[in-house]
């Protein structure tokens, strides 16, 4: 069960926080089997029929001595676990998230953001469950063990028949977990659908509600809900009927016992006592058949939960519990590393070959792509909707994962470009760029220790410091979940100037300027221009951009269909004048 | 933080009436469980003394198989009501989910700010889970617990009245400290709850912003600040759990006291000879049964403390009243709307003034193009116009009535927004474009299609309508998505468009493409078209410029146009300069 390996390899990263669980409750477990034996003589004081005489009172306040000691333990056991925990889950949280930043930026998930966040909040507790139950189970067999022996030594032939049941239970269980197993992934699916839509459609609620849609959406939700509803149920019902089998054990054990002693005990050789001690070890005992029943059902269940999270990070179980520090018990968090830059990082010449990328759903994309781009210069990739200008940077970022092609940055070849194609080498501004809950300032920096002017020349080159100065907090403003809290333009703009503070020698720009209007645009490359060497490679098909290019690429569904300068395209290349006339008409319109 | 009973009832009431049938088969099966429960002790000690007196051995056989059969049934019974429970509350809560979703779909933008959906889904699927138990266990459980309390107390003064007194006092010391204790983390556990909802927005906003993070080298920076979120997390969760664990050790600490006494109690009166031995394992045995529903009435409590966290934060959601109200109601005239500013003022929020007394009118059928520079309040026309909020002060007129005269279903029934950011559901094409509405025929959504050019687009689709779009719309290209929110926006036939940018990310093949089409489907509307650029206002019969707030310049197209000290004029001068430069 790669579950249990999983589990393994959390208990040994931190190998404190399971041992203060696990032997905190180990007492708890173990001084009910010592309270039986008090109990017994307590009985067996009573009637008569104990060897030694013990004091009736000295056996009721031993009982009661360790009955509290028990509690004890328990609430140090439940500190013990809660802390063990959520360090774990935290642990898995962090490599989940680590490798999902790993992978393609644009392809990092293939699901839902709403049905991920299930998977960090969902299966990482069921993992984390999982380590609980073992601990359990761990702990359930010694006392189980215990009382076995100790039963043993009273009577043998009725400990083995009350073993019987136990034994008889396990394979049903067994039996019964392929459907769990099954109802489990159905019930799981059912629940990320709902989180997934419900997540989706709070992110367009101004579209729902201008189209006066919400009772017609909520009557979407509420049917998946239902559905979830059924598939909960029959989950469920698969792991109630276990459980009545399960407390059935113990109940049908203490039937047994009472059928078989009726002989022993009217010869007096069983005493109450005996009983009492029986019953009370069978009830414990029928905890242990339960939570082993459980914990096998549950690991079965981890085992899922295992799947779905190495699938969200595309990784494996190995990933998920990658060992590296996690300081968030009061250590200190390391600062985030500045960026280096070494002289094989300054741009001479970048030179693609044969770049192809195909999307997976649409069987659309970009087929054997060529680009030569030398320093200083600007280079725009242009053609119609559809025609794979993004996909060619993308694909060129390593944040789409190629399906061929050469990169090579100075001469060097690029592996792996979502390693290298990052700051400080390049650095990149997305058509819908995305902001994080937190201030301008720091979407800006992204953790990086820059220098006051650094930022400061950032904003000026995005156009942003008069939106800057207008807002009372400045720098310090928090933009909101996406960056809502500002215009579409700011986003872009806070963009372009988060891409600007990354200093990095090829600056990609993907439809910078569908967001701003003439004059910010036109303040925007100028002041980009004022950069000598600043290189450029540009998604766009506005004149503006088009007229600055030393080099444009003409894309045509996803090849490229010609290149050269503008004047040179503009004479011999009909999709590019289509391109170009079709906005000069509306401009002489205008006029 | 203390919730009246008064709420419980009226929630439990709202969502439980509706499924009375299946909670009295619930409270018929618990009750039945409770029986079986309290008959076994009692078997069980007839066969201890019967065996101790010299019971034939046929006898005590046959109590054996009857402690057999009662036990059995009694767990089966219990699991029964278990199921229905479970039923029970997952129709409650989806009731509940329902209404949620509905309610948070009708407030406007000013809470839609404050809340990531992520946290929206911690809220409406988090929160109510937690109800779940709520629902199904709550009253049943707290009900069918207390009954089994008493039934076990009664049998216990059949055996003698000091044990049933003592016991009773015992029970009722039980629940005070339980009851006293239970409270001690409801407002802890409440933040971490809190944290927790902020910490999945958290994670969901990183998710949709990989392409950003890995772009700028910033997953070290996102790490980091998930160590510090994870920091601050465990440092409540510690300091909850230290409340909750002393809440339940002091519980059982009361148990142990209670079993002491039981146990000492027995032993006194068996050496007294008022009880037999057997009558001592049995009010051991009942002590024990106590604990049961003391500890399943905690848990029920206990339950109910997270619930009530969560039902303050569910009930805090719903008294969350939109700023933007429903209207009276009236009918707005038929056909094209004119549409009216009358010297408006508007301030988000943080109070800067967004508008500053704007008042322009355009006549129905007419379209105007809607000019400025970023954050000059473009923007908020369009969302005044669609009321997803209202001026501070001035009026906005649709049709020559107040916009906050009609509904706002009445409003936006007529009022169509396309907005620059396209917003695509992991759903069907048919479902993305009539919103999950049933009863729109395909046939019309096929000649919407047809008119936006998008035919050739969905033959490309491997099942037609029923193709299911990838979440956020990832196959699609921009410029289609566009189209789609076109379409969305042609479906719903409006008299009066707010087009925002609507072509922004349109190359001008495409572009050109849809002209025809928004010319064709533009006939007979008012338009309001808000655009950075100029090559998307040529259609406009009025022009409005606005600047931080003001209207810098309005006319009619033409007549600006050749005005050369116009503002329109000069912006056409900078649009050719860009084309001569």
């Amino acid at each position: 069960m790669k579950s249990l390996k999983l589990i393994w390899r959390m208990i040994s990263y931190r190998p404190g926080l399971y041992l203060a669980n696990q032997l905190a409750w180990l007492a708890a477990y173990l001084l009910p089997i010592a309270v039986g034996l008090v109990t017994r003589a307590l009985f067996d004081t009573l009637s008569g029929s104990a060897q030694a005489g013990y004091n009736v009172w000295t056996l009721v306040a031993l009982f009661a001595a360790l009955s509290t000691s028990r509690v004890i333990m328990i609430y140090a056991g439940i500190l013990a676990h809660v802390k063990q925990e959520f360090v774990m889950g935290g642990f898995l949280q962090r490599n989940l998230l680590n490798g999902i930043l790993r992978r393609p930026g644009a392809r990092a998930i293939s699901v839902s953001p709403g049905e991920a966040i299930s998977v960090f909040r969902d299966d990482v507790g069921q993992v984390r469950e999982g380590l609980s139950w073992m601990v359990d189970v761990i702990n359930s067999v010694t006392r189980s063990i215990t009382s076995i022996v100790i039963m043993a030594m009273i009577s043998p032939r009725l400990t083995l028949f009350v073993l019987l049941p136990l034994i008889l239970i396990t394979t049903l269980i067994n039996r019964a977990s392929e459907a769990i197993q099954k109802y489990r992934v159905a019930s799981r699916a059912a629940t990320s659908q709902v989180t997934d839509v419900v997540g989706e459609v709070f992110g367009a609620v101004q579209a729902v509600q201008v189209a006066v849609a919400e009772d017609a959406v909520a009557a979407h939700i509420h049917a998946l809900n239902e559905n979830r509803r059924q598939t909960v149920l029959k989950d469920r019902s698969v792991n109630l009927i276990l459980e009545a089998l399960m407390s059935n054990a113990a109940s049908i054990g203490t039937g047994l016992v009472l059928l078989l002693v009726g002989q022993s005990m009217r010869g007096g050789t069983f005493s109450v006592g005996d009983f009492a001690l029986f019953v009370g070890y069978l009830d414990q005992f029928s905890h242990f058949t339960r939570d082993l029943g459980f914990f096998m059902a549950h690991m079965k269940q981890t085992d899922v939960s295992v799947e779905r999270m190495a699938n969200l990070m595309h990784g494996t179980a190995e990933d998920l519990v990658e060992s590296n520090p996690l300081p968030i018990m009061g250590e200190e968090i390391p600062a985030v590393p500045a960026v280096t830059r070494s002289e094989a990082d300054r741009l001479q010449t970048l030179e693609v070959k044969g770049l192809s990328y195909m999307h997976p759903e649409t069987g659309r994309g970009i087929e054997s792509v060529d680009l030569l781009i030398n320093r200083g210069s600007f280079t725009v990739i242009t053609g119609r909707v559809g025609s794979g200008k993004t996909t060619v940077l993308r694909s060129l970022l390593g944040l789409l994962p190629r399906d061929k092609g050469e990169i090579r940055w100075n001469r060097q070849l690029v592996e792996d470009p979502a390693e290298l194609m990052t700051p400080p080498r390049t650095a990149y501004t997305g058509q819908v760029p995305v902001l994080f809950s937190d201030s301008i300032q720091d979407n800006i920096r992204m953790g990086q220790p820059l220098p006051k002017e650094v930022v400061a020349k950032s904003v000026y080159q995005a156009v942003l410091e008069p939106d800057i100065q207008g807002m009372e907090q400045g720098l310090e403003t928090l933009v909101g979940p996406r960056g809502v809290k500002l215009s579409g333009g700011q986003v872009q703009r806070v963009s372009a100037a988060r891409m600007f503070a990354r200093q990095a020698d090829l600056l990609v720009f993907d439809d910078l300027s569908s967001a701003l209007d003439v004059e910010t645009e036109s303040l925007l490359w100028e002041r980009v221009f004022a950069e000598t060497d600043a290189t450029c490679l540009v998604a766009s098909h506005r004149q503006a951009a088009l007229m600055r290019a030393d080099h444009i690429i003409v894309l045509k569904d996803g090849k490229v269909e010609d290149e050269g300068t503008l004047d040179e395209l503009l004479q011999r290349s009909n999709e590019m004048q289509q391109i170009w006339s079709s906005q000069a008409a509306k401009q002489v319109v205008n006029s | 933080m203390k919730i009246p009973l008064r709420r419980y009832w009226n929630l439990l009431y709202k969502y439980l009436r509706p499924q009375a049938g299946k909670v009295l088969l619930l409270a018929v099966l618990m009750l039945g469980a409770l029986a079986m429960q309290l008959a076994t002790p009692q078997i069980v000690r007839l066969f201890l003394d019967g065996a101790r007196e010299g019971l034939p051995l046929a006898e005590l056989t046959r109590l054996a198989l009857i402690f057999l059969v009662v036990v059995i049934s009694g767990r089966l019974v219990n699991s029964l009501g278990r199921y229905a429970g479970e039923d029970v509350g997952w129709t409650a809560t989806n009731a509940l989910r329902t209404d949620l979703v509905k309610h948070c779909l009708r407030l406007d933008m000013s809470f839609h700010k404050q809340h990531a959906p992520g946290e929206l889904i911690e809220r409406i699927d988090g929160d109510v889970n937690l109800l779940s138990n709520f629902f199904s266990q709550f009253v049943i459980g707290i009900v069918s617990n207390f009954l089994l309390l008493v039934g076990v107390l009664v049998m216990l003064y059949r055996e003698d009245w000091r044990i049933g007194l003592a016991l009773t006092f015992f029970s009722v010391v039980a629940l005070l400290v339980l009851n006293f204790t239970r409270r001690l983390a409801v407002t802890h556990l409440a933040k971490v709850r809190e944290t927790s909802g902020k910490f999945y927005g958290f994670i969901g906003e990183h998710l949709a912003g990989t392409e950003d993070i890995r772009a700028s080298g910033g997953a070290a920076y996102v790490i980091r600040r998930l160590y510090m979120f994870l920091h601050d997390w465990l440092k409540q969760q510690i300091s909850a759990y230290k409340r909750h664990a002393l809440m339940r050790s002091s519980a059982f600490f009361v148990f142990v006291l209670g079993n002491s006494l039981a146990l000492g109690l027995g032993a006194w009166l068996f050496l007294q000879g008022k009880i037999t031995l057997g009558t001592v394992y049995l009010i051991l045995h009942y002590t024990e049964l106590l604990s049961d529903p003391i500890q399943e009435i905690r848990n029920q409590l206990q339950d109910l403390q997270r619930a009530t966290a969560s039902i303050a934060r569910v009930e805090s959601l719903f008294e969350t009243v939109p700023l933007v109200q429903d209207g009276p109601g009236t009918e707005l005239p038929a056909g094209p709307l004119g549409l009216a500013f009358e010297d408006v003022h508007f301030a988000y929020e943080d109070g800067e003034l967004v508008l500053n007394g704007v008042s322009f009118e355009l006549q129905p059928g007419q379209v105007m193009g809607l000019l400025g520079r970023t954050g000059s309040g473009k923007t908020t026309i369009g969302r005044l116009i669609a009321r997803f909020h209202d001026p501070g002060s001035g009026t906005v007129v649709l049709g020559g009535k107040r916009a906050t005269e009609a509904t706002l279903a009445q409003l936006r029934h007529r009022v169509g927004v396309v907005t620059q950011d396209v917003q695509l559901f992991h759903a069907s094409v048919r479902d993305n474009l009539t919103f999950f509405r049933k009863g729109v025929s395909d046939e019309r959504i096929l000649a919407v299609l047809e008119e936006l050019g998008l035919s050739k687009w969905l033959l490309s689709m491997p099942q037609g309508l029923d193709t299911v779009l990838s979440s956020g719309g990832g196959s699609l290209s921009a410029g289609e998505a566009q189209l789609l929110a076109l379409a969305r926006c042609f479906l719903a036939d409006p008299s009066l468009i707010v087009l925002d940018e609507a072509s922004s990310r349109l190359d001008p093949a495409t572009e050109q493409l849809i002209e025809l089409a928004l010319d064709k489907l533009l006939k007979g509307r008012t338009a309001v078209v808000i655009a950075h650029r100029l090559e998307t206002v040529n259609r406009a019969d009025r022009i409005v410029i606005l600047d931080k707030g003001r209207v810098l310049e309005q006319g009619d197209r033409a007549t600006l146009a050749i005005d050369t000290n116009s503002r329109f004029h000069q912006l056409l001068q900078t649009g050719i300069k860009e084309v001569l430069a």
